[in-house]
């Protein structure tokens, strides 16, 4: 008769053996408990309604080379919430699109594209196709004057589009400074652009040449963006710093960083100003020029321009304002004996410097309807999770039963040799 | 605490083939003079002359041309020239000869219509007679009625603009003359009578 012990022993033995063949059993003729429903992006549409109508153990699963549009994403969402197992495979194209409204007198729109590298994206709004752009590492953007109605994106069969963005009210620009070629020329130059300009050039003490506006007020509703062209915007105290935290955008040419007043707002310290590089009979060029460079940039600087010999253009944001540094002050030779084209390149640069810093709106600012849809594969992700195999449509709980029996076989199994350890059988 | 203010201005005559460009030699430092005197503008001490027909003309964003004789611009010059006005800079022109059918006018004025375009009467409430002191139109000479000229008072200057701003000036009234002297002079005085020179260099600097 058996003891105890060797019946303990046998059961272990005939336990994990019970076990194990189980486990083979199922592996080879696989349960067919949940049913699994599927569809690709082109199908999913149609068989949405059918699957609204399927008992909660019926799993969908969507094979997607493409992200579907926003509405089916949102309704398989729903199913999954109201009991289903959802989950979704393969890869579609991560894109997506962002527009702008330019702070630019003559308006204009750009759009921002991130699309797999190689990727030729076709830009179209209501009126006709804008452009097509190849995306040569992270994204691509485009400049557009006009655009009419949501901007639609088509690469590699996927879809995406933006709201177009509002227009910008264009504020003026205010240049402070002492009356000199720089001052006067820059301007010169935002005006021929269409900018609005109020200047305040120093030319005796306690003696202004006012240009294009009464008082000086700086302050977002009227003032867009303040171009200093040295240290005497010390005399504006605090009233700099108060506007570009409240969204203002400020640019420091030349000198005007050193100024202490606005040096906490600068994007980085200027050092010692080099001498121009170019010849006697050389034509002049932006980056002939001396300039003042930036010489030690905050952690939140952003370099826009670095030439051999230091930065030369840094940015950052404070508070909702940004801050441009820009350490040319001779830019005006530039435009006046440079090569030909060099007057519009001046002004343009100029145009482009004071739009990447001048406030816009707040309506102006914040997106618009159809943002869901500027970036698919985003959207996708977080309304029904990252993409898994069909196989475990069931939520992985197969995976979690398989690794608990194997591991009570070898517990049985431990258990079994180590009783009979105990009783000195081998 | 120590400034940085912009470049320094430079007084620059301008020096063309034809003619007598350095007729009124003791302008430039006359004008440096006052310009120091009643601004903070930082000005170089000593003036530049500037041949018209070299590229490098274009460096110095205010002329100055005078003389007696006819003016007749080569085509280097005139090139400059007009690349000069189109690009933002101003050109003041004065008739030493102070002569309305003299040799200058005609000329100098045949030569700016050709180059950039007609001269026409800039009004006297202009910004350019209040940019800094305040005048009612242009300031006359004691050599507008001397007998040597034309014995007229031109009640107003000439311009050819550009996107609303003077482009070349041009003046009958001799202030070549009227400021020929040197700036120690102007002690004798009891009105500065360069105080017109700071309209035309603020104006040219800030307009």
């Amino acid at each position: 008769m058996r003891s105890p012990r060797s019946r303990f022993e046998f059961a272990c033995r005939v336990a994990a053996f019970a076990l194990l063949g189980w486990l083979l059993g199922t592996s080879v003729f696989p349960s067919t408990g949940r049913r699994v429903e599927r569809a690709t992006e082109a199908t999913v549409a149609a068989r949405l309604a059918a699957w609204t109508r399927t008992a909660p153990n019926v799993a969908l699963h969507g094979d997607f080379a493409t992200t579907p549009e926003t509405w089916a994403i949102d309704w398989l969402a729903a199913l999954g919430h109201g009991g289903h197992a959802v989950s979704w495979s393969g890869s579609p194209p991560a894109v997506a699109m962002s527009a702008e409204a330019l702070s630019d007198p003559s308006g204009g729109t750009r759009i921002d594209v991130a699309a797999p590298a190689g990727a030729r994206v076709l830009l179209r709004d209501d009126a006709s196709v804008i452009d097509s752009v190849h995306v040569a590492r992270f994204g691509a953007s485009v400049l557009g004057p006009v655009v009419v109605g949501p901007i639609v994106a088509t690469t590699s069969g996927q879809r995406f589009s933006v709201a177009p963005p509002d227009s910008v009210h264009t504020r003026s620009i205010v240049v402070i400074g002492a009356a000199g070629w720089e001052g006067k020329f820059i301007v010169s130059a935002l005006e021929e652009r269409g900018w609005p300009v109020s200047a305040r050039f120093s030319v005796a003490p306690n003696v202004d040449v006012a240009q294009g506006g009464a008082a000086l007020s700086l302050d977002t509703s009227r003032v867009a963006a303040v171009i200093a062209i040295d240290t005497t915007i010390a005399r504006y105290g605090d009233a700099i710093a108060r506007f570009v935290h409240s969204g203002g955008g400020l640019v420091l040419a030349g000198p005007a960083g050193l100024t202490a007043s606005v040096m906490p707002l600068a994007p980085g310290a200027l050092g010692a100003r080099l001498r121009p590089a170019v010849q006697p009979k050389d034509t002049i060029g932006l980056g002939s020029t001396g300039f003042y460079p930036v010489s030690a940039l905050r952690n939140d600087g952003v370099v826009l321009e670095r030439r051999s010999s230091g930065i030369a253009v840094a940015a950052r944001r404070v508070g909702a304002g940004r801050v441009i540094e820009i350490g040319y002050d001779d830019s005006w030779r530039w435009r006046m004996a440079g090569a030909a084209g060099s007057e519009r390149a001046h002004r343009e640069w100029w145009s482009r410097v004071v739009g990447s810093v001048a406030y816009v709106g707040e309506a102006a600012a914040s997106g618009a309807a159809l943002r869901d849809e500027s970036a698919p594969l985003a959207r996708l992700v977080d309304r029904l999770g990252p993409a898994r195999a069909v196989a475990d449509a069931g939520g992985g709980s197969s995976w979690i039963t398989t690794r608990l029996l194997m591991t009570l076989i070898m517990l049985l199994l431990l258990a079994e040799w180590a009783s009979r350890r105990l009783r000195g059988l081998r | 605490m120590k400034s940085f203010l912009s470049a320094e201005f430079v007084f620059a005559t301008a020096q063309y083939e034809s003619g007598d460009w350095d007729s009124a030699p003791l302008v430039p430092a006359n004008i440096i003079d006052t310009i120091a005197r009643y601004t903070e503008i930082v000005v170089a001490p000593t003036g530049a002359i500037v041949p018209l027909g070299d590229e490098r003309m274009l460096r110095y964003p205010f002329l100055y041309l005078t003389g007696h004789l006819p003016v007749r611009f080569n085509e280097a010059e005139r090139r400059n020239v007009k690349r000069f006005v189109d690009r933002g800079g101003l050109l003041f022109i004065d008739d030493h000869n102070h002569d309305v059918d003299g040799t200058f006018h005609k000329t100098a004025t045949e030569e700016i219509t050709r180059t950039v375009g007609p001269l026409t009467e800039l009004p006297n409430d202009h910004p350019l007679y209040s940019a800094f002191f305040k005048f009612d139109g242009p300031p006359t000479t004691s050599h507008e009625l001397n007998g040597w000229g034309d014995n007229l008072v031109h009640k107003h200057l000439l311009a050819v603009q550009r996107n609303g701003r003077i482009g070349v000036l041009y003046s009958s009234k001799d202030y070549s003359s009227e400021w020929g002297y040197h700036p120690d002079s102007k002690r004798f005085q009891s009105v500065d009578n360069t105080r017109f020179a700071v309209n035309i260099v603020v104006y040219a600097l800030t307009a």
